[in-house]
């Protein structure tokens, strides 16, 4: 019985790497042109409209743009380059996700650093928890306990 | 102080205290007024070769040493409507200083209204095509009316988002003047 | 002539809160019960004032009285009756006068439910605080957002109108009012929160009280966020329906604390433990419900549905500085009480899932808040303008999403305290392999996103759980009791509504979830460009377009394609996709139509009107599953619904006494909670 819950189990395990693989699997040649160019566009504010990329956008300037990152992109132009054109003419709030860097390492770096803090000291907490014999409830704790518990018990 | 709780709550305390401050110092702060001036400004002004609703022809390099003034429009914002007698005041103005070129690029309109409209309300300067919206582009407009001026040197010197007033125009076309900072 | 009515109406109210905070507090100091009794009647003179108040906005949009500037701004005589009737909640003003009639509603709810307990100090609190909310928010109408002010200059002939993006869809009447009833409903339990700190008494009690009031809160919200996702969708026009907007985060905040609260009660009520942790969720949810409200309403952040600049910034700012500070101020000073009695026994177990789930709750909080006013803490603190957009978003919050996707579909099948292998690999076999299965059908079918993938698989581990524990649970019951089916179905979930309710609503966020990544990541997108009777093929459907009129009504311009869908022979219908100029805006607004499908949207936009030579530009998108996303808000509304129903044992034993419940170990609702289906 419990044998054949672990070869469920082995089983299980198997197909999910499979499927991860095969998904992950890196695929030959580089992303197409068409790829590049609507990731970036997508990376960059459209300054006409609020809150949306240049990628959602159906505005003018959006349109010139995905016309202009196509034709960068044609001219041979990296990624870099072209979100740096972009800055050079908006500045720095064209681009929708800020530079890990200066200030903007903030935005990056503090929840995750807060999430894994966080995990740390719980993985820890539960762990001391475990080790520490368990403890019984004293007279005076289960006082304590009902007089914060029972609030109807006043007049 | 024994408790961790009040220590967490009071480290919770400061930062809400942080962020309070810095929400208060940006009450009354306009977001949008920051549009108001271009990130061009000081820098060389994008070049350009577009066709004119007339026929001819108008590129940055034909400009080079004159003072301009680029105003982007089109035929149905009313906020274009609002400034269209400020630029012909000022056209009037400077139209016979050889120094002085404007030209008004159409923004985001077809090229049959936009020459209808600049035939009938009479804009007696150059009116300029942009049709894949690259100049527009180039110029990092947001919208219309956006108007910039161009030192002789290629500089853009003054910017400005929404209608203009004479005055508007006349500061900026000062700006060409003095050396940019 | 109706303006100082409306005054009238403001002031009483004001008034009304005034006293009865004043009563309940002399009677709190002399405990005197008959003052406390006395005190709880100012809330029917609140809720009178406000409902007056409403009424007489309502009455002078009705009949178009542009005397009142507020009607002269956002309404005009063309407008339809039921954007005349929206109008109250389509600026700042009138959705605070909105606020503060469902304000003075929730707080009446209160007064009712707890008539037999009014000299109870606890509850005599929660309703001081509650009374200080809504004098705060009569104040902010009477002094900074007073909406009965006079037009300067006498009444124009004829009115504004409302925005146009908020004139030209339904959705419009429900959305706001949704997500009002969700943000001010959690004034309810931080109320009652803020009462157990200053009473002392924070065991189990004011969670008890406020359950049902957190859990309709926490439902009006996830239907008010679905829907202003949906009007995103049918209205602005992009083909999308979240873009990350300073706005939409403001309505996600206090949802994102309001789940994290609403999953971590739970543990306090079984274990008695987390009770600083709760305390803190609940005032830091009501923070980020005034919070969300200062940035959308103060003008500090441009966005799309932000409300013209006001001056209620400092107003709100100060609020949440003072809610802010006597939170924090009162778990500073009980801190040394706070201690919880429990500890958590085995990291694999219930409660544990449940503070991961909070974590990443919590994570996902500070990632939606620290993006938000992201921009605002740069330009303050080095004068640079950023933006903040979605490609930041969702590289921090896929991670955090999926997480919760695993520990949704396997916390259900954990038991309280710790538990052996075996038993786990017996539960967990079938949802796991379902989640298996999904993958290797996902990549069979072509998926080759990770994220995709693991969506799939996890949405399926989930869905595998929920079945296998309905269909456990059914069939104990059929053996047991001899029941038909659906008999028994019914006969379960009303034995346990919370259990199944909320796997009812854990069955919605599946679907959500689903939804969001194949939306996201199958589309098609194309510009075609048509003149009258061609025709365009985008992903398998042939769209035609048919021809154009030119409207003018007013002040607005619209042109409106008419486009046939087609797909394989079969005629999807017409549609109208428009486009519409307002002399004050610069850009052209346009208006999407969708043809909505189960597996597919065609959403259709008009890019440009007709040139010279009759040929417009038509956006087409082909947008996946983006019907599930609502029918999942649906599904989760409705787990909500039967997640509020009484329990058994409640109804059965029907106590006025309902506090009883917390100080029974083994009480009602929260032992009903748990109650095992298989023997452990």
């Amino acid at each position: 019985m419990s044998l054949r819950r672990w070869w469920a189990w082995l089983a299980l395990g198997l197909v999910v790497v499979v499927a991860v693989a095969i998904t992950v699997w890196p695929r030959g040649g580089e992303r197409s042109d068409v790829q590049r160019a609507r990731d970036l566009a997508a990376e960059l504010k459209c300054p006409e409209c609020q809150g949306l990329s240049m990628g959602d956008s159906g505005s003018t300037t959006a349109r010139a743009a995905r016309a202009d990152i196509t034709r960068r992109i044609a001219h041979g132009e990296s990624d870099a380059q072209i979100r740096q054109a972009y800055v050079d003419r908006y500045g720095e709030s064209i681009l929708l996700k800020p530079e890990a860097k200066g200030i903007g390492l903030i935005v990056w770096a503090l929840p995750v650093g807060a999430l894994v803090a966080a995990a740390g000291g719980l993985v820890i907490a539960l762990r001391r928890w475990r080790r520490e014999p368990r403890l019984h409830p004293t007279d005076a704790d289960r006082r304590l306990v009902e007089s914060t518990r029972s609030p109807t018990d006043q007049p | 102080m024994k408790h961790p709780a009040r220590w967490i709550a009071l480290t919770v305390g400061a930062v809400v205290a942080a962020l309070a401050v810095v929400l208060a110092l940006q009450v009354g702060n306009d977001p949008r007024a920051e549009q108001n001036k271009s990130t061009l400004v000081g820098k060389r002004a994008p070049s350009f070769d577009l066709a004119t609703v007339s026929g001819g022809k108008v590129t940055a390099r034909g400009l080079e040493g004159k003072a301009v003034i680029v105003n982007f429009w089109n035929s149905w914002c009313i906020p274009c409507k609002q400034e269209e007698s400020a630029l012909k005041t000022f056209w009037s103005r400077h139209k016979d200083d050889p120094n002085v070129a404007m030209v008004g690029i159409v923004r985001d309109d077809t090229a049959g209204d936009a020459r209808r409209y600049a035939r009938n309300h009479g804009m007696n300067w150059t009116i300029a095509l942009d049709p894949g919206s690259q100049a527009a582009l180039d110029f990092a407009t947001r919208g219309q009316p956006e108007t910039y001026a161009i030192s002789p040197d290629g500089l853009i010197t003054g910017s400005q988002y929404g209608p203009v007033s004479v005055g508007n125009l006349e500061t900026m076309l000062a700006s060409t003047k003095s050396t940019p900072q | 002539m109706t303006a100082p009515l409306g005054y009238l109406a403001l002031t009483v109210g004001m008034a009304g809160a005034i006293s009865g905070i004043s009563i309940l507090a002399v009677g709190l100091r002399r405990h005197d019960t008959r003052l406390l009794r006395l005190g709880r009647i100012a809330v029917f003179v609140v809720l009178g004032a406000a409902i007056a108040a409403v009424a007489v906005m309502e009455w002078a949009l009705i009949t178009h009285d542009f005397s009142i500037k507020y009607v002269a701004d956002n309404n005009a005589r063309s407008t339809p009756v039921l954007f005349t009737i929206t109008g109250l909640w389509a600026a700042l003003e009138g959705s605070i006068l909105l606020w503060v009639l469902i304000l003075a509603g929730y707080l009446t709810a209160v007064a009712v439910k707890f008539r037999a307990r009014a000299a109870d100090p606890l509850v005599a609190w929660a309703t001081v605080t509650g009374f200080a909310v809504a004098a705060f928010f009569f104040a902010l109408t009477l002094f900074a957002a007073n909406p009965f002010t006079l037009t300067p200059g006498g009444a124009p002939v004829d009115g504004q109108g409302p925005n146009p993006l908020l004139q030209n869809h339904p959705l419009m009447a429900f959305h706001p009012p949704m997500l009002y009833l969700g943000y001010v409903g959690f004034t309810v339990p931080f109320a009652f929160a803020i009462a157990a700190l200053v009473t002392g008494r924070f065991g189990e009690g004011w969670l008890a009280d406020t359950r049902r009031a957190t859990l309709v809160a926490w439902g009006f919200l996830t239907v008010g966020v679905i829907l202003g996702a949906w009007w995103s969708y049918e209205v602005l026009g992009w083909g999308g329906y979240w873009a990350w907007d300073p706005v939409e985060n403001a309505s996600l905040l206090p949802w994102l604390t309001g789940t994290a609260f609403i999953h971590s009660v739970i543990v306090q009520e079984r274990r008695g433990m987390l009770r600083v942790w709760n305390l803190s969720l609940i005032i830091a949810t009501f923070c980020l419900t005034i919070l969300g409200t200062f940035l959308t309403r103060s003008g500090v952040i441009d966005s799309v549905h932000a409300f013209t600049l006001s001056d209620i910034g400092p107003w709100l700012l100060t609020f949440l500085a003072v809610v802010a500070a006597v939170g924090i101020g009162l778990i500073a000073w009980r801190g040394d009480r706070l201690r919880a009695p429990g500890r958590i026994d085995s990291p694999v177990s219930r409660e544990s899932a449940f503070l991961f789930n909070n974590l990443l709750f919590a994570g996902l909080a500070l990632v939606v808040l620290l993006g938000t006013v992201f921009p605002l803490v740069a330009e303050a603190l080095q004068g640079r303008r950023l933006s903040v957009g979605e490609p930041y978003f969702d590289r921090m919050t896929v991670p955090l999403g999926l997480a919760l996707l695993f520990i949704m579909a396997a916390a259900p099948a954990l038991p309280w305290r710790a538990t052996s292998s075996d038993v786990l690999r017996r539960r967990l076999v079938f949802p796991a392999w379902a989640g298996g299965l999904a993958m290797l059908v996902a990549v069979v079918l072509g998926v080759r996103s990770l994220t995709m993938l693991l969506t799939f698989g996890l949405a399926a581990f989930a869905i595998g759980g929920i079945v296998r524990q309905f269909f456990i649970g059914v069939r104990a019951r059929l053996a047991a009791s001899g029941e038909r089916a659906p008999g028994a179905l019914t006969g379960m979930v009303r034995g346990n509504p919370r259990l199944y309710g909320g796997l009812v609503v854990h069955l919605g966020v599946v679907l959500i979830a689903v939804a969001l990544a194949a939306s996201s990541g199958y589309g098609a997108k194309r510009e075609v460009r048509l003149r009258i009777g061609q025709s365009a093929t985008v992903d398998g459907y042939r769209v035609t377009y048919l021809g154009s009129t030119r409207s003018v009504t007013g002040q607005k311009t619209t042109v409106k394609a008419r486009v046939r869908i087609e797909r394989g022979g079969d005629n999807l219908g017409t549609y109208a996709p428009a486009i519409s100029t307002f002399p004050n805006s610069t850009e052209g607004i346009g208006t999407p139509s969708v043809h909505t499908g189960a597996l597919r949207d065609v959403y259709l936009t008009l890019v440009s009107s007709p040139n010279q030579r009759g040929r417009v530009a038509i956006g087409v998108l082909v947008n996946p599953m983006v019907v599930w996303i609502w029918i999942g808000g649906g599904v989760m509304a409705l787990g909500t619904l039967i997640a509020l129903a009484p329990t058994v044992r409640a109804r059965l034993r029907r106590d006025p006494r309902r506090g009883r419940l917390a100080s029974d170990p083994d009480g009602g609702a929260v032992a009903a909670e748990v109650r095992e289906v298989e023997p452990v």
